[in-house]
């Protein structure tokens, strides 16, 4: 019994390891004013669908490279669409000329030296590059 | 030296900060491969026949946008078509000014906002099925040259936009059997989409004056306008053939009212489309129900509903899909309706669409279908019932 309780845990503590993502965070450059913004404005900023920040300032949204480890966390946490949806979502917008999908920007490192360059982008890393040179406006 | 080595940063800095991306050329396009075949050739559809074929939903587009400015793009797709011998036409050519964040003013050639899928009516990736049906998307011309205005909005959990829209059409008006030279003047619609969580509505309204050339008495039109006026001029119940000597127009019988025959022509009578479609995607299921009427002042078109209701269910990277739409035709009322029920003008049939999507890689979907038309009545005779086999492969980049 005792052996049995005890391999129950070390099945729950390996599924629960392989469940969990790697943490994620949006960031934006410390030259923004905004503090905090919500999944749902984070989502639709990405979407294309707003186009600025809480506080009024133009907000452009970068995307990690295809098939990134982040972005597909990103794209199904935030924005609950796989990669193909998204791509259907995007076309219906790209050929009716009714917006243009973020920029495919690179790696962690990449995104993150972008944001800390420019108070308009806003962009999403691994947790654990996140450094002073860009602030954590929402994580997940 | 040293002013050089600190000013090349700060410098770089300002590059990256000024407009963000606003010197950006954007290059995308589609390409739709198909193929298909009819089990017999006593009905159309999708243009196919008994021996198969490859051309007809094949289409490529490409796309080139330019941001000029900060405020103003300018953006072109040219899109070649199997189904029209490959010839290239400009589907959209225009600049696009953005007034603020909402608000964006367009000028040039358009893509004619008619029902939910009008707008990309091409391109595959962006739908389930092969073609959008038929039965629903059965105007013959998708472009339009004029302005348009649209206004997005967001606020809690909605968001959408509105268009307006007004100019003019002028081009052939192929029916696939006939080409008529046509001129749709003082074009003008209004679409109104919103989306709620997993749900979305359209709402759509446009009308336009239609001059059409039908003196080509070889052409389906050309050959009714002349049976029209030869119906309204034979006195009521007489044979039209018997009293013109007419054979061709034996069998017909005559109403009597020159005025109503009149009404058979197209010198700027107005037409009206009306669409309402709701959609639903919780990212497992989906669903799409579409209404829409046609209403024609001129009596030589008959007025008309169309709909379609589909539903798709995404499993990993298949999306089995089932569609059933049909469409119908009405008559006038009074005398005119008289002459069109003896005209060869009347259709009215139904599909039902069973296909499945396969996301092989994100970008590119491969597409089965099979597709029952059941026409109970084609140019006003007995229609067929044919069953329609196709395969695709639809890409964007």
């Amino acid at each position: 019994m005792k052996i049995l309780k005890h391999s129950c845990y070390i099945l729950l503590i390996g599924l629960a390891s392989s469940l969990a993502n790697a943490e994620i965070s949006v960031i934006v450059s410390n030259n923004n004013p905004n503090t905090a913004i919500d999944q749902a404005t984070v989502g639709k900023i990405f979407l294309g669908k707003i186009k600025s920040f809480p506080d009024g300032s133009q907000a452009v949204p970068i995307d990690q490279n295809d098939g990134a480890a982040a972005r597909n966390t990103f794209n199904s946490t935030i924005l609950g669409k796989s990669s193909s949806q998204l791509k259907s979502y995007w076309s219906r917008l790209i050929f009716t000329g009714k917006g243009t999908p973020p920029k495919q920007s690179g790696n962690d490192a990449a995104v993150k030296q972008l944001v800390a360059n420019n108070p308009n982008i806003i962009g999403y890393v691994d947790s654990s590059v996140v450094d002073d040179t860009v602030k954590v406006v929402h994580k997940f | 030296m040293r002013t050089r080595i600190h000013w090349a940063p700060s410098l770089l800095a300002l590059a990256i900060a000024s407009p963000a991306m606003a010197s950006d050329l954007n290059i995308n396009g589609f390409l739709s491969v198909g193929a298909s075949m009819l089990d017999d050739n006593k009905a159309s559809i999708a243009g196919a026949d008994n021996q198969g074929g490859f051309k007809n939903d094949t289409v490529l587009g490409l796309q080139v946008q330019k941001q000029v400015n900060n405020s103003t793009s300018a953006t072109g797709q040219l899109v070649s078509r199997g189904s029209d011998d490959y010839s290239t036409e400009a589907a959209w050519a225009f600049v696009t000014y953005a007034a603020n964040d909402d608000l964006d003013l367009r000028m040039g050639r358009l893509r004619i906002p008619f029902f939910q899928y009008s707008d990309f009516l091409e391109v595959g990736y962006a739908f389930n099925w092969i073609r959008p049906p038929s039965e629903v998307y059965r105007v013959p011309f998708s472009s339009l040259d004029g302005v348009d205005l649209t206004q997005r909005f967001s606020s809690g959990s909605i968001d959408g936009s509105v268009q307006i829209y007004y100019g003019r059409f002028q081009g052939d008006f192929n029916t696939g059997t006939d080409v008529y030279a046509s001129d749709y003047r003082n074009f003008a619609g209004l679409a109104l989409t919103t989306n709620m969580g997993n749900f979305g509505t359209r709402l759509s309204y446009h009308q336009a004056e239609i001059i059409m050339d039908t003196t080509d008495t070889t052409t389906a039109l050309g050959a009714a306008v002349g049976a029209a006026g030869a119906i309204g001029l034979v006195p009521d119940g007489v044979d039209v053939g018997t009293a013109t000597g007419n054979t061709a127009l034996a069998g017909l019988t005559g109403v009597g009212d020159a005025s109503a025959a009149e009404d058979f022509n197209f010198t700027g009578q107005t037409s009206q489309f009306v669409e309402a479609a709701l959609t639903y995607d919780d990212g497992t299921y989906s669903a799409v129900m579409e209404w829409t009427a046609l209403e024609h002042e001129s009596s030589l078109f008959l007025d008309d509903q169309a709909w379609l209701i589909g539903v798709a269910a995404r499993i990993g990277d298949f999306t089995p899909h089932l569609t059933y739409t049909t469409e119908k035709d009405s008559f006038d009322s009074g005398k005119e309706g008289e002459i069109q029920k003896q005209l060869p003008l009347e259709s009215e049939q139904s599909s039902i669409i069973v296909g499945l999507r396969y996301d092989y890689d994100s970008g590119t979907a491969l597409k089965l279908e099979i597709q029952n038309n059941d026409e109970k009545t084609a140019l006003g005779a007995d229609g067929d019932s044919a069953t329609l086999y196709s395969v695709a492969v639809d890409v964007v980049f």
